[in-house]
């Protein structure tokens, strides 16, 4: 066999097993979207603001209605110390 | 078939065997390469998951949040502003909440606790279909738990628990159901109950709440009756939906400190292959090319067959990466990083997350790692192939 109808055998066997992954994806969103409404209700409901990612610091629990500067309001001094606190962005347009 | 289709094929045959010769090496690059990639691809489709997630299941975020601030933290707000909103002409409905954090000292974890008079909220006397149980009434000593806290609390069968009030006297509550598993994301470390419950766990006074939420008879006036509200309560912060979801589209962001080190982690292995190629080729490589030019090879076709020889190795190296990072999101639950994701958090729900295919994301993963590597492989060789191929053999 050539090298290059090899390679492209290989390249062509990825690219089955994304579509694969791809197909598996739209079925899961289709999934998704039906549960959507259930949540929906609970965060209606309770007038829910986050996600519930992390659960080890209110700024990374509720970041949504949390300030920028909660990470250091622990005392004076205080510093940013959580690890989940280094996955997240400081939300924008924040008073 | 073409002669200039037949023309490739010959040339990447001789690429592709090229490559094989130093095996080792190229496999160890290919490999490499997908790995840096992987991280990039996994954290991008990780950070595009968490946003559709959010954008989905936040779409029912109260319409306006208003909270206390004092000394620059937010505190207790007395209910008597509700009178101070009623004289706001558009607001259908404000709604005190009660809500906190209980830190469980015996297991370590932080429960959400919330309570709401229902019959105020948008959809509140449908909360029951999330429910597997009823949900909490107020006065009853009820509550409704999140999986993950009717798990740390190591309930069973029972349906009766106690937390600790301010002064560590008891208080009791009933479990009146469980939340149903596809609320994870939002309920896993929720505790729901009625307003005298929550308030006598706390400690808060009857006429305070921690917040409150406002509802508007017409959407499109969010932003306004927002401003009317700072403008009437200047000591209070007023969130509104669009803030609320807009922070989900720039939490998850490339600013944020992880993903900074997945960024430069990427951006060195980049650097340091772009450099390994672009400082020059090998003696064994600069041979080779003028051997190919004594024999009849054009520049170009030397340009043509460098260029298939770094498509093959940055090509594969994409497919394998961003497969890769599509299993790790997908099926792992993104378990590489979830660990930095909760922290030391003790609730960790599970990342049931909306996947998301964009093919935004892998044209930015392939311009940032694939082009430059094609651009530092083509570049020295071009410089190289330009040289009369008798200097180049000696």
């Amino acid at each position: 066999m050539r090298p290059s109808n090899l390679f492209f055998l290989i390249v062509i066997l990825v690219l089955m097993l994304d579509g694969a992954i791809i197909r598996q994806i739209s079925s899961k969103k289709e999934v998704y979207r039906d549960n959507g409404h259930i949540s929906n209700i609970v965060t209606a409901a309770l007038g829910l603001t986050d996600l519930c990612l992390s659960t080890e610091a209110r700024y990374t629990r509720h970041p949504a209605v949390s300030d920028p500067i909660a990470p250091f309001m622990d005392h004076p001094g205080a510093i940013e110390h959580f690890p989940s606190g280094s996955f997240w962005a400081v939300a924008e347009n924040r008073p | 078939m073409s002669p200039a289709i037949e023309k490739h094929l010959n040339l990447l045959d001789y690429a592709l065997s090229s490559l094989w010769r130093r095996k080792l090496k190229n496999l160890g690059i290919t490999l490499v390469f997908a790995a840096v990639i992987f991280l990039v691809a996994s954290f991008q489709f990780l950070t595009s998951s968490l946003t559709a997630t959010a954008d989905v299941l936040l779409a029912e975020a109260p319409e306006i949040v208003v909270q206390k601030m004092t000394g620059g933290r937010q505190e207790s707000i007395p209910v008597s502003y509700l009178n101070r909103l009623e004289k706001i002409f558009g607001i259908r409905a404000a709604v005190p909440r009660v809500w906190g954090y209980y830190f469980n000292e015996t297991t370590g974890a932080n429960y959400t606790v919330l309570a709401v008079d229902r019959s105020e909220m948008p959809g509140g006397h449908q909360l029951e279909y999330a429910i597997d149980g009823k949900a909490p009434v107020d006065g009853q000593g009820e509550a409704a738990l999140g999986r993950e806290v009717a798990a740390d609390l190591k309930l069973g069968k029972r349906r009766k628990f106690s937390l600790f009030r301010p002064d560590l006297s008891l208080k009791p509550f009933n479990v009146s159901g469980i939340f149903s598993e596809s609320t994870g994301l939002l309920t896993a470390d929720l505790l729901v109950t009625g307003l005298t419950e929550a308030r006598d766990l706390f400690a808060i006074p009857d006429h305070f709440s921690t917040d409150i939420c406002v509802y508007v008879a017409n959407p499109n006036e969010i932003s306004t009756i927002a401003k009317k509200i700072a403008d009437r309560l200047p000591d209070t912060r007023v969130l509104t939906r669009p803030q609320i979801r807009k922070t989900y589209q720039v939490v998850f962001g490339w600013r944020s400190g992880f993903a900074s080190i997945c960024l430069l982690t990427a951006l060195a292995a980049f650097v340091i292959l772009a450099w390994d190629k672009a400082s020059g080729l090998s003696a064994e490589e600069k041979r080779e090319i003028g051997i190919l030019k004594v024999l009849g090879w054009q520049t170009s076709d030397i340009l043509v067959l460098r260029l298939w020889e770094s498509l093959a190795v940055s090509g594969v190296a994409f497919l394998l990466g961003c497969t890769a990072a599509f299993v790790h999101v997908l099926y792992l639950d993104g378990s590489l990083f979830k660990p930095i994701m909760v922290g030391w958090s003790v609730i960790k729900p599970s990342l049931d997350l909306l996947p998301v295919f964009a093919a935004g994301d892998l044209l930015l993963i392939f311009t940032i790692s694939v082009l430059p590597f094609m651009a530092a492989t083509v570049i020295p060789a071009w410089r190289c192939s330009t040289v009369p191929p008798d200097s180049a053999i000696k």
